[in-house]
């Protein structure tokens, strides 16, 4: 039993193919609670033996490739190498100057690395890779990809425990319990989703033998009518689409050495792209058109023929593959928009999607832009399993962890709280009150400052709080600040009717008196003072200069307006004197010194002139024009007074 | 046959042609003499577009082509690619490709049955190589430099390489396009053969500055001696080719 336990975790660590699964493994196979979430854990390498892309297995013979030193029997040969991984890769390791691996070496060096050589899948790692031997850039790369792993994990914690899971979850007898094997939940029939307790005897079902590989140039024409079963993969979105047919059951190829190697078979695949969303701003040229109306540009031209075209090349593959498309076990499709839904499934002539298909399934992960190496790394994911590890007791440390910081954070939250209202019962208060005066006394508002004085029942002697803000660190009382920002009546009222203390100092040592601004303020503390009398308060010491009665001081106010209007009055006369002064003076002026008419001086124009000067500048059909429409008007205007007498 | 012509004082005619053996696309220079060369060799056989690309005159760089179809960089404006569409002949795809590598003609040669490409170019554009122009689609380097386009003149009747091109590399490149190769030069002595010269089945254009020697190579191998010319005798082309050696 130990030994073919350790030979499941043997296999465990091989990527695992969930049509073709080991027997020892499939026996052991038991469904977890469908419930339960699972974190799921992403195998850092990716398989080797699903290692698929269009990739040609060479066979070695004569002629040859000095860059990784084979030769070939005949061209076709040659060409197929040419266009294999491994000659890409050596390209670019001999420009990179590393040196060229041979093919098994090259095998080697893919399985430790699921690196795809294509020119659009490496780009991003190149800049990373740019020195050092193939072992470091490996290791390199290992490390890069471990990184991304990372982030992926968290998400899925993190979320689990939604409502419906993407993935099933198994377990095995021959693996520890901390071990969970999951596959999608969209690689079964909707009938098969609902009954998760015959989940794994319809696994077993599903198994399926692997293939021989027929020889190597059978292989790029295989008869469309292959009934093994297959699913359908298209992708359309921004302009591209991509579709493939590929069969359920894997393929064994005999590498060189005699290894098998498990690939998938793709039984037919095509991508378009057309040029169809609009530049720098974004979305499809319909959308555009259906919402502010059809532009006229060149661009918007091409991109609605391109449109029509694309809907076109993909309903004519539709229409070719319709026979495999109605077979397939799966049809997964991922279309965004309605642009794009619509090209898919709406109703023409002989459509083959149709959107209330049971085997129609979005794909249950992100995918990036239609391509067919995407849709190769969506089949991949889709029918890998996933090997989650989850230990058991640090799951359990971690909870309590959470609980415990959860019952620390309570009663810590609490604490500050009735720590506040202790100290504030009053200060809120003040607070609350010097908020409310501060903004009356601004606003000048002197009856209702009056009476929420009086309603509050605030005391003469109340300053602001807090005493220590700047705000009031020159203005600490209200008359401080009735005073400072030039409120004569509010200073009047607080001095006479509220009582408020004009020796009271700030934090500079002065009195409200000091820090009036204006003459009216000035004197509504003088006209106080004689009211409230030479006894009330103080008055030296809030500097306060000798008092003046109502009477005096307005009759003084009444004294400078009118002085002031005299003033203005007289600067005016002035003023206007000096302008008819020195009107007459230009007129003797121009009298004197002109012998001609001066240049724009208005002269009367002759009507002729007029009409001249109307036509200059005109083509002569318009002059033409004008004069016939003059001409008419005028026999107009006669025949009416001719009527009229 | 093999005419010499300059654009504008430069001997780079590849930089500002390109020529194929459906259309020819010429850029808008200052003054008509180069395209007037053009116009002498294939009026009323092939359509010749005056264009640019982007705004720049380097269209035989930026773009690349053969007789099924022609591959614009993104960079080109709508304008341009409307213009480029109403010239050409119907029959010729033209295609907009989102490339980083986007100097296409010089990370790219073709004739019409294959395309050497350069290796870091995206999978999508090597399909979309294949599906516009019809060609098979190979990723290689020419005498170790990955710009094929610039260092490589290609024909359906055969090549030119770098003329550092090792021999051995030469016969692999031969039997992979299926067509003989030489390794010369252009515009004396330029090693930048396809960026210095325009080829397609029965005409070259050359720099001014290419020697008698070069000239020969090139008729030679591209074998324009043969007089294949579409709707033309022997007799008369060959008198005009003994004309345009003075």
């Amino acid at each position: 039993m130990a030994a073919s336990d350790s030979r499941i975790e043997e296999l465990l660590k091989r990527p695992l193919y969930v049509y073709d699964l080991p027997q020892e493994l499939l026996a052991t196979l038991t469904a977890k609670n469908a419930n339960e979430a699972v974190a799921e854990q992403t195998p850092e390498s990716t398989p080797q033996d699903l290692e698929l892309a269009a990739q040609e297995s060479a066979i070695a013979t004569s002629t040859s490739c000095s860059l990784c030193n084979v030769a070939y029997r005949n061209v076709e040969e040659q060409r197929s190498h040419v266009r294999s991984d491994q000659h890409r890769y050596n390209l670019k390791a001999q420009l990179r100057g590393n040196t060229p691996l041979d093919e098994a070496q090259f095998i080697k060096a893919i399985g430790e690395l699921d690196e795809s050589i294509s020119g659009s899948e490496s780009s991003e790692s190149e800049e990373e890779e740019a020195e050092g031997d193939a072992d470091t850039t490996l290791t390199a790369l290992l490390k890069r990809q471990a990184k991304l792993a990372e982030p992926n994990e968290e998400a899925t914690t993190v979320k689990g425990g939604t409502a419906k899971q993407p993935l099933f979850w198994l377990s095995s007898s021959g693996i520890p319990s901390n071990k969970s094997l999951g596959v999608y939940r969209a690689i079964f029939s909707d009938v098969e989703q609902d009954e998760p307790g015959h989940l794994v005897e319809t696994l077993r079902r599903k198994q399926l033998a692997p293939v021989k590989a027929r020889t190597n140039n059978a292989q790029a024409q295989q008869s469309p009518s292959d009934s093994s079963p297959h699913m359908f993969m298209c992708m359309i979105g921004g302009g591209h689409f991509a579709a493939m047919l590929v069969s359920l059951a894997p393929e064994l190829h005999r590498k060189q050495g005699g290894v098998e190697e498990r690939q998938a078979r793709v039984i037919a695949h095509k991508t378009f792209h057309r040029y169809t969303t609009r530049r720098k701003q974004g979305g499809s040229q319909s959308a555009s058109d259906a919402s502010r109306g059809a532009a006229h540009s060149a661009g918007s031209s091409l991109r609605r023929y391109n449109e029509a075209a694309l809907e076109k090349d993909v309903r004519d593959l539709l229409a070719d593959w319709k026979e495999m498309i109605d077979t397939a076990e799966l049809l997964f499709v991922r279309a965004t928009g309605k642009t794009n839904k619509r090209i898919l499934f709406e109703k023409y002539d002989n459509h083959v999607l149709k959107q209330n298909d049971p085997r129609l399934r979005g794909f249950p992960f992100n995918t990036r832009r239609a391509t067919q190496g995407e849709l190769m790394r969506c089949f991949k994911e889709l029918t890998r399993i996933k090997v989650s590890e989850i230990d058991e007791a640090a799951l359990a440390a971690a909870a309590a962890a959470e609980a415990k910081k959860k019952e620390d954070s309570k009663p810590s939250t609490p604490r500050p709280q009735p720590q506040k209202p202790k100290l504030s019962k009053e200060e809120e208060e003040a607070l609350l009150h010097t908020s409310q005066i501060q903004a009356l006394i601004r606003r000048s508002k002197v009856p209702a400052l009056m009476s929420y004085i009086s309603n509050n029942s605030i005391p003469s002697s109340f300053t602001f709080t807090p005493a220590d803000s700047p705000q009031n660190f020159r203005c600490p009382t209200p008359l401080h600040l009735a005073a400072n920002s030039n409120a004569p009546a509010v200073v009047a009222a607080l001095l006479t009717k509220a009582g408020a203390d004009p020796t009271s100092i700030n934090n500079e040592g002065r009195t409200p008196f000091e820090l009036a601004g204006d003459r009216p303020t000035r004197d509504a503390f003088r006209v106080s003072r004689h009211g409230l009398g030479e006894s009330k308060w103080d008055w030296n010491a809030a500097k306060v200069p000798s008092a003046v009665s109502k009477a005096d001081a307005d009759s003084r106010a009444e004294r400078e307006r009118r002085d002031a209007e005299e003033e203005e009055s007289k600067r005016r006369k002035a003023d206007l004197e000096r302008l008819k002064k020195e009107d007459a003076e230009r007129e003797a002026h121009q009298r004197t010194s002109k012998g001609g008419r001066t240049l724009g001086a208005t002269v009367e124009k002759t009507a002729a002139e007029k009409r001249e000067e109307e036509t200059r500048g005109m083509t002569p059909e318009m002059r033409m024009r004008l004069e016939r429409e003059r001409r008419a008007r005028a026999a107009e205007e006669r025949f009416r007074r001719m009527q009229g007498n | 046959m093999a005419v010499r012509a300059q654009f504008e004082n430069s001997n780079e005619v590849g930089v500002f042609a390109r020529l194929t053996n459906s259309y020819a696309v010429v850029a808008v220079g200052a003054s008509e003499n180069f395209y007037s060369v053009f116009e002498a060799e294939l009026q009323d056989i092939i359509p010749i577009c005056h264009a640019t690309i982007a705004g720049t005159r380097i269209v035989g760089r930026l773009t690349v082509g053969n007789k099924n179809g022609l591959l614009v960089p993104t960079t080109t404006t709508d304008q341009e690619l409307q213009h480029l569409r109403n010239t050409l002949p119907d029959t010729v795809k033209i295609q907009r490709i989102e490339e980083r590598l986007s100097a296409l003609g010089n990370v790219i040669c073709c004739n019409d049955h294959v395309a050497i490409v350069h290796p870091d170019l995206e999978r999508e554009t090597e399909e979309i190589i294949a599906d516009t122009l019809g060609v098979e689609v190979f990723r290689q380097t020419v005498a170790d430099n990955v710009l094929t386009g610039s260092y490589m003149a290609l024909s359906n009747a055969g090549g030119i390489v770098h003329p550092k091109t090792s021999i051995r590399d030469q016969d692999e490149l031969s039997s992979l396009l299926q067509v003989p190769l030489v390794a010369g030069s252009v515009n004396r002595g330029s090693p930048v053969v396809g960026a210095g010269m325009v080829v397609n089945d029965w005409l070259a254009v050359t720099g001014l500055d290419t020697t008698a020697t070069e000239l020969s190579v090139i008729e030679s191998v591209f074998r324009l001696g043969e007089m294949a010319a579409p709707g033309a005798g022997g007799g008369p082309q060959k008198e005009s080719i003994v004309e345009s050696f003075y």
